[in-house]
């Protein structure tokens, strides 16, 4: 009856080195790649990985560029003024909804998190409808209200602008809930030894979250950085480079600077991973902000006549993140025209026509993008959806050996903008015969790097929730390890396996920086036609395939909720926004 | 069919260092019921899960009618699912996306039985833990006392060779851990597994079980029938554990086998009964039971006067401290009266029998 312990011993040492392996090829092998690139001379294209010459030629040059000096500039104001905007807006909506009584917190609430699931392109795009210069709908209205007032959305104040606002909700998630896993008795004491509640919000309050308002600000500082939708849209007009522009435009010169590109994007690679090794940190130390596993009835404040006001300042927000663009990318997909005289011509119905819709789906290359996107989005689900539960089982539950460098190997990616993972695959794969660059796979592929660590997190908190006692009894009751996944542990964690595939559905759908460099005319996808119709200069077209995507999110994300008959998992929620 | 269990020198060192099982060795026979009891985090669990598989012991053997099962220095680990043993986890994990009938059915799926041999099975399993009403509900809409009973079945229902029991009645509420403290022996005894049993109640261990387990800091202190844990204690940590709450300095003068004298602090001297051989002169402690001083009482060994410091009642029950042979000694009687009032001179008698004596702990 003795079973001897070297087969299984030997079974979860295959096991690991099995996962150790296909990380490698998903992760560590690309890295390597951009790293080897960024240090080379040679086209990969051109001249193959035979004569290869290493140098740090490529980062003395682009070091002593003026342009990516000025590109570094811009990224940095552009995320530093992003992200101010963000923690202004998003604490304080975390405070309104969290801490006092504002009439109608719980639809602020959940409105004010919808801008996470607007793709940056969209609301560029939306943006630069409502405030280019010139012809801007916002614009527009001014002239015809004989005020002398412009907006500029294409400056770097507009990127900023739509930066701050598009992510506020990122800051808003992780200060709600430190706010609400707050012990209210730590505020009652400082009122009871005579701090106003004033006096109590600033030296007590707000140092307590601190975590919490720095990893939010991190994290948001860290998205805005590898974002490529948002600058191209409104900075690209003016010409302000930014990074991840810059390291585009590199590739699509004649001939194209892979090798610079690359170094580029290793600049930007480790200032990424340097803010997450702080933002980890800084997580690390939140411990003595939220009880585990307590529950508190959060404290309210009475605003009295005050309620009024804040009411109106949330309305204010909705207004313009949710209904101003959704307006514009409706006035924009629907009208013949977009030049609009004055204001009476904005409602004369005569304009408004399926014109442009029609005009969107006449060319086959739309359909043809959407069905690429769809495929990828499968193809990423399904492969990402499976690798994240192997590394997030055999790490969370298991005793396999290596399983913290599997840990730490998946987490990598948070640290790579979705751009540089472009990059780095188009090195680690366009040299080399057998085709895979230019397949779909190549894009399904890359994704399901670049989303691992949020899929593994997903995951990972719905193994967590599973007692451990219900897969022991299993194993008691004569199972062995994969018999008591199938039958106890999937069947369990099965809104959790869902919300972490749909979750990987939608981010492909978004996903622009790392498609730029993987997409080949035969796999254009949607979120890469769309910023060719931009920047063609179509924009009712733009606009019109910007609410197809929009509806399409809205569709699957609703299918979701329904399917796990729960609001998808909150940490689902907070990974929409990182593609784009 | 139900085995013997057989535990020896069973060591468990987790990554912290000390050891959570520190030498433990005992043997259950077929049929019986052994509880192991102690305070919390004293390694019960982890003994448990040792016997079960579901932890790999650092040393020692542990085998079932002979039958070895792990046993690290010889590389013997059989995994949990091959050990046949049954087990009663403390959160029941009875499993959610299953009804009960599928809870139970569960384990014989891989047992290679027949439908309709399958069918009987549970339908005796369910009928043993009077479940049978229940068989088609979800596990979710059930109390806590169910769900127990649906783990209980589940565990019993392939016949183990082995059933363990997590503090299974620990989440529930008082009223109900009373009632399904009896019904669970009546329904071990009935199918006549071995069992063992984990528990920090010592009510619970005194009613299910044949004989008692005690541990302390990974080590197991005693092993005896209740009787004998009660009436025989043998240390300082079982006899405070089981409720000696008097512990008085003294030294031993004589002894003869098991029994001796003892000089007190203010020079009188007790006989008592004091396990292993310790020298005489060597600094002991004397240990009594609140049950086991009897006031008024007079005449025989181990009659003194002592003085009424303060009393605590309580309803059916008053207990006494009195100022005594140099120290404080706690003395319960019976009654919805108390008799003595505070201040008062008492007569007290400890029955040499149930006067125990330990080496002091250096
Ligand atoms: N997985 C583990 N890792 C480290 N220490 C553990 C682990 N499980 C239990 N321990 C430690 O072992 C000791 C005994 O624990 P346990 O067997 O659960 O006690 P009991 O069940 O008697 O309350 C405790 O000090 C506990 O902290
Ligand atoms: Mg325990």
């Amino acid at each position: 009856m003795s079973i001897a312990t070297t087969s299984p011993r030997l079974f979860s040492r295959a096991w690991s080195a099995l996962l150790l392996v296909i990380l490698a090829f998903l992760i560590i092998y690309p890295t390597g790649m951009l790293l080897l690139g960024a240090l080379t001379d040679a086209n990969p294209v051109i001249d193959g990985f035979a004569n290869m010459q290493l140098s740090l030629g490529n980062f003395a040059t682009v070091l002593a560029n003026p342009t990516v000096h000025a590109a570094l500039g811009n990224s940095l104001l552009a995320c530093t003024g992003g992200t101010l905007l963000a923690v202004v807006i998003g604490l304080f909506f975390a405070w309104i909804v969290v801490r006092t009584d504002t009439p109608m917190r719980g639809f602020i609430a959940a409105t004010g998190m919808l801008p996470l699931f607007v793709p940056p392109l969209v609301a560029g795009v939306a943006w630069a409808i409502l405030g280019s210069p010139k012809t801007g709908l916002l614009n527009t209205v001014l002239a015809s209200m004989g005020i002398g007032f412009r907006f500029n959305l294409y400056s770097l104040s507009g990127i900023i602008f739509v930066f701050g606002m598009y992510y506020a909700p990122y800051v808003y998630m992780f200060t709600a809930s430190a706010l609400r896993n707050m012990d209210p008795s730590l505020e009652e004491a400082a009122e009871i030894s005579g701090a106003s509640a004033f006096r109590t919000m600033f030296t007590i309050t707000f140092p307590l979250i601190l975590p919490a308002i720095v990893s939010g600000m991190l994290l948001s500082f860290i998205v805005m950085l590898g974002i490529y939708g948002v600058p191209a849209t409104l900075g690209a007009p003016a010409n302000i480079p930014v990074l991840t522009t810059y390291i585009f435009q590199l590739t699509s010169w004649s001939p194209p600077r892979y090798g610079t590109a690359a170094s580029v994007a290793m600049i930007l690679m480790v200032v990424t991973g340097a803010l997450v090794v702080i933002q980890q940190k800084v997580l690390s130390g939140r411990s003595y902000v939220t009880v585990a596993g307590k529950a508190f009835r959060p404290r309210t404040l009475r605003l009295g006549p005050w309620r009024w006001f804040t009411f109106a300042l949330a309305v204010i927000y909705l207004f313009v993140v949710v209904l101003l663009p959704t307006a514009a990318l409706l006035i924009g997909a629907f009208r013949k025209f977009l030049f609009i005289r004055n204001l009476e011509a904005l409602f004369d119905a005569k304009q408004y026509s399926w014109l442009h819709f029609d005009r969107l789906f006449s060319n086959p290359a739309t359909i043809d993008s959407i069905v690429n996107t769809m495929e990828v989005g499968v193809a990423t689900a399904l492969i990402g959806g499976v690798l994240a539960f192997a590394v997030g089982y055999t790490v969370a539950r298991t005793q396999a050996p290596w399983r913290r460098a599997i840990d730490v190997i998946a987490t990598v990616p948070v640290a790579i903008p979705g751009l540089v993972i472009g990059v780095a695959y188009l090195w680690a794969w366009i040299g080399l015969p057998g085709g895979f660059y230019g397949t779909i796979w190549i894009l399904a592929l890359a994704f399901v790097a670049r989303f691992l660590p949020d899929t593994v997190k997903v995951l990972t908190s719905s193994l967590m929730q599973i007692h451990r006692e219900l897969e022991e009894a299993a194993w008691l009751c004569g199972r062995g390890t994969l018999s008591t996944i199938a039958t106890i542990t999937l069947p369990l964690a099965r809104p959790g396996v869902i919300a972490a595939m749909t979750l990987l559905f939608v981010l492909s759908i978004r996903e622009l920086g790392s498609s730029l460099f993987l997409y080949s005319s035969q796999t254009m996808v949607m979120a890469v036609h769309l910023l060719g119709y931009y920047e063609g200069g179509n924009f009712s077209v733009t606009a019109a395939f910007s609410l197809v995507q929009m509806v399409l999110l809205a569709v699957l994300i609703g299918l979701t909720n329904l399917a796990t008959r729960s609001s998808a998992p909150s940490d689902a929620v907070g990974s929409v926004g990182r593609a784009g | 069919m139900s085995a013997e269990l057989a535990i020896r020198d069973l060591e468990k060192v987790f990554s912290t260092g000390k050891p959570a099982v520190d030498g433990v060795s005992f043997t259950i026979a077929k049929g019986e019921i052994v509880v192991l009891l102690g305070p919390s985090g004293c390694g019960k669990t982890t003994t448990l899960r040792c016997v079960a598989g579901l932890e790999h012991p650092t040393a020692g053997e542990i085998s079932l009618d002979g039958d070895l099962v792990s046993a690290p220095a010889k590389g013997i680990l059989t995994p949990p699912r091959a050990r046949n043993i049954g087990m009663v986890f403390q959160s029941y994990a009875v499993w959610p996306h299953m009804t009960v009938r599928q809870n139970v059915t569960y384990p014989l799926r891989t047992r290679g039985m027949t439908r309709a041999a399958m069918t009987a099975a549970v339908a005796e399993a369910l009928d043993l833990v009077d479940l049978a009403a229940y068989a088609d509900r979800p596990v979710t809409q059930l109390s806590g006392g169910q769900m127990q009973r649906v783990a209980l079945a589940r565990s019993m229902v392939y016949a183990p060779r082995l059933l363990l029991l997590d503090e299974p009645l620990s989440n529930l509420d008082a009223q109900l851990r009373l009632r399904l403290r009896d019904d669970l022996r009546r329904i071990i005894k009935r199918t006549g597994l071995t069992a063992l049993y984990v528990t920090h109640d010592q009510q619970e261990a005194v009613v299910l079980g044949d004989r008692i387990g005690v541990m302390q800091d990974g080590k197991l202190r005693q092993m005896a029938t209740p009787a004998d844990l009660y009436n025989r204690p043998a240390d300082q940590f079982v006899a405070e554990f089981t409720g000696a709450a008097s512990m008085l300095p003294c030294r031993l003068v004589r002894r003869e086998g098991e029994f001796g004298s003892v000089e007190m602090a203010d020079g009188r001297r007790v006989e008592a009964w004091m396990p292993g051989a310790p020298a005489i002169g060597a600094a002991m402690v004397l240990a009594i039971r609140p049950e086991n001083a009897l006031l008024g009482a007079a005449g025989g060994p181990n009659c003194f006067t002592a003085r009424v410091t303060s009393l605590r009642y309580q309803g059916t029950q008053t207990i006494y401290e009195l100022d005594a042979l140099g120290g404080r000694i706690e003395a319960l009687e019976l009654g919805t009266a108390a008799r003595h009032a505070e201040g008062a001179e008492v007569s007290l008698t400890l029955p040499p029998a149930l006067t125990w004596a330990y080496a002091s702990l250096p």
